[in-house]
């Protein structure tokens, strides 16, 4: 009978130790679970900053992530990403737009801006009174330098080989001068506009003939 | 400048004392009506030793000689085929071995005679001048230099020879300054007065015009545009230093030394018109000449500093004007065409030389100080301009473009003897024949 007893303790003790022990393990394997998701969130919330600030970084950051939330996270990145490259694009062609408009206008005003400067005003031998041409040349160049108050300009005289270059420099001063004053007269602010006599020395053609001669004798206009 | 430019003929000494006197007699008087050119030989100087590649220094040697006696226009040379002595390898030394009668029966009336020496770069030359017709020494000279003094030593002996046949020294070791477009800029550059020898005074990369010797021949002033307006420089080419000395608005122009080198006319447009100023050498401005509405240009002293000729359009045309030397006393010289400019006194006050426009070309002109006398001294020849006196009047120098391009040209001063001197490319403009030179 005690023999019997004894055998029942026994197994009633194995059964207790061995509740117990189960007991302790499924403790333990709750608490590893726990730091488990913790890391994975904390690892979540980095790549999530990792991808705010850096994009270019995406790729590498992802790798060694496997989890579902992550892959998602990456999405979103890559959308907001393409997103943002469309608007880029967007930009850059109103960008493009604008310059072309910009650029055509910067052409005309160009192509004016040379013509102001290559339209010469042409002078007889030994002259440097204003011929009717020559006004109305200078009339044009009056109205443009009136639309554009902030140039200033340059008026160089010219003269043909023919005759001292001494006193040809002396005529080219007349030359731009007459020129200047036409300006001036016309309403040009004379602070705008500034003489230089070139004489003889700077042809525009270095024939030796009356249609080289013509050319020559000259007033040249430039802006600074 | 090159240091060889102005060598060292270490002395020159005279060789023997002549007792000829040749100062004293005048045998040429280049004035007179009646003068005529006098037949000269001219001999190939011995060497005496040393390295003379292919005979090139006896030839430069008898180069020289012939070029400057022919355009001195004094002498008749005579042809060495004619000589009844060999013209190469005859003696030279001892006046008694001449025997003036081979020359004489061929009509020589003067002989010149030397040799030379060019040992470890030393170059020595004996040169003497007979008179052939009285049969007697003249003058002799013993130069010493190198290689590249050749030149210069023949040149020197050449004035020497002019000095005993017509009491006035030769001008040809002078030089003249231009400027040439050749560089692709305007440049002033400087040659000696037959052609030879090329020094670039200025490196501008600009344009540089007007080039005025000093009196002393020690500067060069001139107009250039380095820094963008027509301003006014002077060069001391013997220390190679340069001064920008006016920079006014507008014109800086037409420089002309004062006969003392201490002041300087030019025109300047600073109060609105081309007007003639006096500056002095550093550019302190110091008095202005001309007051009226055209433009007045050109200044050139009169040899004693009282007057000034001038170019001025205030009738019209550019005409050739004169006035005191405080601008007083206007007067016009030129009436006869519709452009006269670039007037430049001579040295002995005689004659203003200029250039003037006829028949469509520009030619070159004398007259005297009052307009009178008007000589026409080029034709035909396409546009002959900018006139500049030798130093003793007897030649301009000047440039023509006969030949297409504008070169400079030498004359004597009644127009003959014109012959272009050295071959540059481009154009060359604004000769100004330099002073004598020390």
């Amino acid at each position: 009978m005690v023999k019997r007893l004894s055998v029942y303790l026994l197994v009633f003790g194995l059964i207790v130790s061995f509740s117990l022990f189960l007991n302790a393990c499924s403790k333990k394997a709750l608490r590893e679970g726990i730091e488990k998701k913790e890391e994975a969130a904390k690892a979540e919330e980095k790549v999530k900053e990792e991808l705010k600030g850096e994009p270019k970084e995406e790729t590498k950051v992802s790798q060694p992530l496997k989890s579902e939330e992550t892959d998602k996270a990456a999405t979103e990145a890559q959308l907001r990403e393409e997103e943002l490259k469309k608007q880029r694009e967007r930009e850059e062609a109103a960008r493009k737009e604008e310059a072309a408009i910009k650029e055509d206008a910067a052409k005309r005003e160009a192509a004016v801006r040379e013509e102001f400067e290559n339209t010469d005003i042409h002078f007889d031998f030994d002259k440097f009174s204003l011929t009717n041409q020559a006004r109305e040349i200078l009339a044009k160049k009056v109205s443009w330098l009136q639309g554009h108050t902030d140039l200033k300009i340059k008026i160089e005289g010219h003269c043909d080989e023919r005759g001292s270059n001494e006193y040809n420099m002396a005529l080219g001063e007349r030359r731009s001068n007459s020129a200047m004053q036409y300006l001036v007269t016309a309403g040009v602010e004379a602070a705008r506009v500034s003489t230089i006599s070139y004489g003889e020395e700077k042809p525009l053609d270095p024939g030796h003939d009356e249609d080289a001669w013509a050319k020559n004798r000259r007033a040249h206009f430039k802006i600074e | 400048m090159k240091k060889t430019g102005y060598i060292f003929i270490i002395f020159i000494c005279l060789l023997f004392f002549s007792p000829a006197l040749s100062h004293t007699k005048t045998y040429i008087d280049i004035d007179s009506p009646s003068f005529r050119r006098f037949p000269i030989a001219i001999t190939y100087f011995k060497n005496l030793g040393g390295k003379d590649n292919k005979g090139d220094m006896s030839k430069e040697i008898f180069e020289v000689l012939t070029q400057d006696l022919e355009v001195s226009g004094l002498f008749t040379i005579m042809d060495t085929s004619l000589f009844i002595e060999s013209p190469v390898n005859s003696e030279s030394g001892n006046d008694n071995k001449i025997n003036f009668g081979d020359w004489s029966i061929i009509g020589v009336e003067a002989l010149v005679k030397g040799s030379f020496r060019f040992d470890n770069g030393n170059l020595e030359i004996e040169a003497k001048l007979y008179d052939v017709f009285h049969g007697r020494f003249l003058v002799g000279k013993r130069y010493v230099g190198e290689r590249q003094d050749l030149r210069k030593m023949i040149h020197r002996f050449c004035n020497e020879i002019l000095l005993s046949f017509t009491g006035e020294k030769g001008v040809f070791d002078t030089k003249i300054a231009f400027v040439s477009d050749e560089s692709g800029y305007k440049e002033i550059y400087v040659i000696d007065f037959d052609g030879h020898n090329m020094i670039k005074i200025t490196n501008h990369k600009s344009i540089a015009l007007s080039p005025a010797w000093s009196p002393d021949g020690k500067m060069i002033a001139f107009t250039s545009y380095k820094n963008g307006n027509p301003d006014l420089y002077v060069k001391d080419i013997i220390v190679n230093k340069e001064d920008r000395i006016s920079h006014y608005e507008g014109l800086n122009i037409a420089p002309a030394w004062f006969p003392d080198g201490r002041k300087l006319a030019v025109t300047l447009s600073l109060e609105g018109n081309p007007e003639i100023y006096v500056l002095d050498k550093d550019g302190k401005r110091l008095k202005r000449l001309t007051n009226d509405w055209g433009i007045d240009v050109s200044p050139t002293w009169s040899p004693d500093g009282k007057e000034i000729a001038f170019v001025s359009d205030r009738s019209g045309n550019p005409d050739i004007y004169v006035m005191n030397s405080q601008g007083e006393d206007v007067k016009r010289l030129t009436f006869q065409t519709k452009y006269s400019a670039s007037p430049k006194w001579s040295p002995k006050g005689d004659k203003i030389a200029f250039s003037s426009l006829a028949e469509g070309h520009f030619d070159i002109y004398t007259m005297n100080p009052d307009g009178t006398d008007v000589r026409r001294l080029t034709s035909n020849s396409g546009d002959n301009e900018y006139p500049s006196w030798s130093p003793n009047g007897r030649f301009l120098t000047f440039t023509s473009a006969r030949g297409g391009n504008k070169r400079i040209y030498i004359m004597r001063a009644d127009g003959s003897g014109q012959r272009q001197i050295g071959a540059f490319k481009g154009n060359q403009l604004n000769p100004c024949w330099s002073p004598r030179l020390q």
